[in-house]
C-alpha cells in the first residue's frame, strides 16, 4: 500500500504542475501551490499516513479551504492526510479519551479551550519549530506564548486567534447624537438611550464561550488581573474588579433585558441581525451572518476592535493551537503539517474572511489579507496590540482552565446584575477561584 | 446406593459408592451435588463476568479515580483518601448542583409517572388508529437527544420562541420586550421547568409504554369483577391495577431514576449549567469539573454523589419488589 502512494503522489504533482503552466500566467500573486511548492518537505515523510483532529471552524468556508489544503499538501509530500473535524467543545472530551488510550491524532488542535498546561509533560517539544516560524515572521505576539508555552518551551505552536471586537449599527448611535464608540462608558450611554428607543444590548450572563470572553474584555479593561504574570497568585480581589462588576449591573439594568441571561454563543448573531441590537460584543461571524441574512441591517453595522476603560484597552481572544502527541505516530509529518500551515497563513485569513488573526508579528504588515480590503473589517488589522486571553496576565494554565470550564466569572457577573450585593460576589467568586488554585497547587 | 465403607469412615466431603462388589470413593468434586453446583455456576458464569466487566470494573475505576488525585494528562495518580468528597462539600456551586439535581429527578419523575399513567389508559382504550398513535408517541425517545435538543433550544430561544409567539398571538403575554415575555431559559424557576420539561416529553412515552405493558397483562375479569362489586374508577386503579403491576412500575421507576438522575445532555446542550448555575445538576459539574476543567479525580468524586443518592432508592424499589414477588 505504501509503495502505491509516492506513485499517485507523482501523478498529482504533475498534474497540478501542468496545469500551472497553463494557467500560470492568469494567477495574480500567489496561490496555494506556490506556497506548497516553496518548501520541500523530508523524504521521509513520504508514504506516511497523517490523522489529524480539527475543529469545526466557524466559517464553513474556511473548513472548505483547510480540508483542501490539507489534500494538496498531502499530494506534494506524499503523505495520507485524514482531517476530522468535530465541535470544538467536544475536543476536550477527545483529548483525555486518546490520553488514556494512547492512541489517537498525530496532530491536534486545542480550540479557544487551551490545554497545552494540562497535557505538556505529553505533548512533543515544538521549540525549535516554533521558533524557526518566529524568526521567519517578525517573531511571536507575546499573548502567543499564554497558549503555548510552558516553562519557557513551546508545547503548542499557535496558529490563529479568533477577535471579539464591537459591532455597532451606527444609525442606531446617530439617532442619539453619537458617533463610533471609544470607551464602555461610551456603550453604556448609548446603550441606556437606545434600549428606550427598543434597541437594547447585550452580553452573555450565562454559561457559554462567549460570557467567558466578553466580562473578562471589561474586566480586563476595567485593569483587573486574574493572577501575577505568573498564573500562580490569583489577583482577582481587586478594587478593579469591584469597579467593573459595578459597571456591569449599571449597565445591565440600564442597556439590556433579561434574555441575556439565557443566551448562548449565536444569540447575540441573531439578536445583531434581527436589527434589535444596537451594539454586541462578539466574533465577527456575527457581521458576516448579518451581511447574508440582513443587509439593511449589516449596512448600518460598524466595527470597533476594543472600547477602553480606566484601565485601558484589551480586547480577549480566543486562541487557536497545534500540538502533537508524543504517543503520535508520525511527528515529522505533523511539524511539516504545522510548518505548511503557517507558510499559508495569509491564504487562511483570506479563506476564513479575516477571521483567523495571525499570532505572527509579521503577518501583519498592511493590507492584511481580507481585513484589508474591507472598509469596515479594516480596523482590525492592529487588533495584535490589544489582544490579551483567558487568566491574563497570566498564561492559560490548567486552575486557569477551570475557572473557565466552571463559568465563574460569568456567574459573578449575573449574580450582581440579579442583584446581588458586590461584596458577597467577590467572596463567593474569589473564594471558588482559591479553592480551584490551591486543588492544582496541592497535586 | 450409599454404603459405609470397611476400611472406616469415608474421608469428609467424599461418598462411597458400591459399584459391583467394589466400593470406590469419589473425590467431593466429583459428587453428584458438587457437579450439580459446578454446573450452575458455569451457566451463572457469563452473567457475572458481564456484569463484572461493564458494571463493577467501571464502578470500582471510578472509585480509583475519585479517591486520588487523577488528573486527564496525568497517567499516574495519587492516592487522596476522601479529599476529592471533601472537596466537593466546600464547593458552593456543589450543594446548588445536588439540590437541582433532586428537584430535577423527583420533579421529572412525577410528571413523567401522571402523563404516563393518562397516557397508558388513553392508549388501552379501542380508538381508531390506535397501533399508529401508539408507535408514533414513541418518537420522542427514539429521536437522537442532541437533535431534539436542539429543536426545543429554538422553542425556547428568548427572541424567537415559538411558544411565546403562540402565547403572544392569544394575548396570553406581552410582545417581545414586554416585561411579561418569558425567558424561558435565563430566568431561574424557569429554566429549571424548562429542562425538566423536556426530560418529561422525551421520557414519558417510555413510561407510559412500561404501563400499557403492564395494564394490557391485568385480566379483564378481575377488573369487570370489581366493577360488578361497585368500585369506583380509582378505586380499582389502586386496588387492583396498581397491586397487579407493581413489579413493573417499581422496575420502570428504577430504569427512570436512573435515567434522570444521570441525565447529562438536556441540560448540557440547553443551558450547560446556567444563568449562574441555576440548572447545575451533579452530572454537568462532574463534566466540567472532571473532563473539560481536567480535574478527573474531583470530577468523578462528585459524579459518585449520585450513588449514595441512588442506592437507597434502588435497595428500596427493589426490596418492595421481591416481598412482593414471594
Amino acid at each position: 500500500m505504501s509503495d502505491e502512494r509516492p506513485a499517485q503522489t507523482h501523478s498529482t504533482m504533475l498534474t497540478r504542475r501542468s496545469f500551472l503552466t497553463t494557467t500560470g500566467g492568469a494567477a495574480a500573486g500567489l496561490t496555494l501551490a506556490d506556497m506548497l511548492a516553496a518548501r520541500q518537505a523530508p523524504a521521509q515523510i513520504k508514504g506516511t499516513n497523517l490523522r489529524l483532529l480539527i475543529w469545526s471552524h466557524y466559517v464553513p468556508a474556511y473548513d472548505v479551504w483547510f480540508d483542501k489544503f490539507a489534500k494538496e499538501w498531502g499530494d506534494k509530500n506524499g503523505v495520507k492526510v485524514r482531517v476530522d473535524h468535530i465541535p470544538h467543545l467536544e475536543l476536550p472530551a477527545r483529548y483525555a479519551a486518546e490520553f488514556a488510550a494512547g492512541a489517537g491524532h498525530d496532530l491536534m488542535y486545542f480550540a479557544g479551550q487551551i490545554l497545552t498546561g494540562q497535557y505538556y509533560r505529553n505533548l512533543v517539544d515544538l521549540s525549535d519549530l516554533a521558533e524557526g516560524l518566529g524568526k521567519k515572521y517578525g517573531g511571536w505576539l507575546d499573548a502567543a506564548r499564554s497558549a503555548a508555552q510552558v516553562g519557557g518551551r513551546w508545547y503548542a505552536v499557535p496558529d490563529f486567534f479568533i477577535s471579539i471586537p464591537v459591532l455597532w449599527r451606527k444609525d442606531l448611535f446617530a439617532s442619539v447624537g453619537m458617533g463610533e464608540p471609544k470607551t464602555w462608558e461610551d456603550l453604556r450611554k448609548a446603550a441606556g438611550q437606545l434600549k428606550a428607543k427598543g434597541h437594547p444590548t447585550g452580553m452573555q450572563f450565562s454559561h457559554c464561550n462567549d460570557a467567558n470572553h466578553n466580562w473578562r474584555a471589561l474586566m480586563y479593561c476595567y485593569g483587573v488581573k486574574e493572577t501575577d504574570p505568573s498564573g500562580q497568585n490569583i489577583t482577582i480581589d481587586s478594587k478593579e474588579m469591584r469597579e467593573a462588576l459595578k459597571f456591569a449591573k449599571a449597565m445591565y439594568d440600564e442597556g439590556m433585558t433579561p434574555e441575556v441571561f439565557s443566551w448562548d454563543d449565536a444569540s447575540d448573531n441573531r439578536f445583531l441581525a434581527s436589527g434589535v441590537a444596537s451594539w454586541i460584543h462578539d466574533a465577527i461571524s456575527a457581521f458576516h451572518s448579518t451581511r447574508v441574512t440582513n443587509p439593511k441591517v449589516f449596512e448600518q453595522t460598524f466595527v470597533v476592535p476594543e472600547v477602553a476603560g480606566p484601565g485601558g484597552t484589551w480586547n480577549v481572544g480566543e486562541p487557536n493551537v497545534w500540538a502533537i502527541w508524543k504517543f503520535s505516530k508520525n511527528v515529522p509529518a505533523a511539524k511539516e503539517f504545522i510548518q505548511g500551515i503557517a507558510d499559508n497563513q495569509k491564504e487562511a485569513m483570506q479563506a476564513s474572511l479575516g477571521y483567523n488573526m495571525p499570532f505572527l508579528r509579521g503577518q501583519y504588515a498592511k493590507p492584511m489579507p481580507y481585513l484589508g480590503n474591507d472598509a469596515k473589517l479594516g480596523k482590525l488589522q492592529d487588533q495584535e496590540k490589544i489582544t490579551a486571553f483567558l487568566g491574563f496576565p497570566g498564561p492559560m494554565t490548567p486552575p486557569a482552565q477551570e475557572v473557565v470550564t466552571t463559568f465563574i466569572i460569568p456567574d459573578m457577573f449575573t449574580r450582581v446584575a440579579r442583584g446581588g450585593a458586590i461584596e458577597d460576589t467577590m467572596k463567593w467568586g474569589v473564594g471558588e477561584i482559591r479553592r480551584i488554585y490551591a486543588k492544582h497547587k496541592a497535586s | 446406593m450409599t454404603q459405609v465403607s470397611p476400611g472406616g469412615p469415608p474421608p469428609p466431603g467424599s461418598l462411597s459408592v458400591a459399584i459391583g462388589d467394589s466400593v470406590r470413593a469419589l473425590p467431593w468434586w466429583r459428587t453428584p451435588t458438587a457437579r450439580r453446583y459446578l454446573f450452575g455456576y458455569t451457566l451463572l458464569a457469563p452473567a457475572v463476568l458481564y456484569v463484572g466487566l461493564l458494571v463493577g470494573l467501571p464502578f470500582l475505576f471510578s472509585l480509583y479515580l475519585a479517591m486520588s488525585d487523577a488528573s486527564v494528562s496525568s497517567p499516574v495518580a495519587r492516592f487522596v483518601g476522601l479529599e476529592n468528597f471533601a472537596s466537593a462539600l466546600e464547593n458552593a456551586t456543589f450543594y446548588t448542583a445536588l439540590r437541582n439535581t433532586v428537584v430535577f429527578t423527583v420533579g421529572a419523575g412525577v410528571l413523567k409517572g401522571l402523563l404516563g399513567t393518562s397516557l397508558a389508559f388513553l392508549l388501552l382504550q379501542p380508538f381508531k388508529g390506535r397501533k399508529v398513535v401508539r408507535a408514533l408517541i414513541m418518537v420522542p425517545f427514539t429521536l437522537p437527544i442532541a437533535v431534539s435538543v436542539l429543536g426545543w433550544k429554538w422553542m425556547f430561544d428568548s427572541q424567537f420562541s415559538v411558544i411565546n409567539w403562540a402565547l403572544s398571538r392569544l394575548g396570553l403575554i406581552g410582545s417581545y420586550g414586554s416585561p411579561d415575555w418569558p425567558v424561558w431559559l435565563g430566568q431561574p424557576a424557569l429554566a429549571l421547568l424548562s429542562v425538566m420539561f423536556v426530560n418529561v416529553w422525551r421520557g414519558f412515552p417510555f413510561s407510559a409504554i412500561v404501563l400499557l405493558a403492564g395494564l394490557t397483562s391485568v385480566p379483564p375479569e378481575v377488573l369487570d369483577a370489581a366493577k360488578v362489586d361497585g368500585a369506583s374508577f380509582m378505586q380499582r386503579f389502586r386496588k387492583v391495577i396498581v397491586p397487579m403491576i407493581a413489579p413493573i412500575l417499581f422496575i420502570g421507576s428504577a430504569f427512570d431514576t436512573v435515567f434522570t438522575l444521570s441525565d447529562l445532555s438536556i441540560v448540557y446542550l440547553l443551558t450547560n449549567g446556567g444563568p449562574d448555575g441555576s440548572t447545575e445538576i451533579l452530572p454537568t459539574l462532574a463534566y466540567n469539573t472532571g473532563i473539560r476543567g481536567g480535574a478527573l479525580g474531583r470530577g468523578a468524586a462528585i459524579s459518585l454523589f449520585l450513588f449514595p443518592l441512588l442506592l437507597p432508592a434502588m435497595i428500596l424499589l427493589l426490596r418492595t419488589l421481591r416481598r412482593r414477588q414471594y
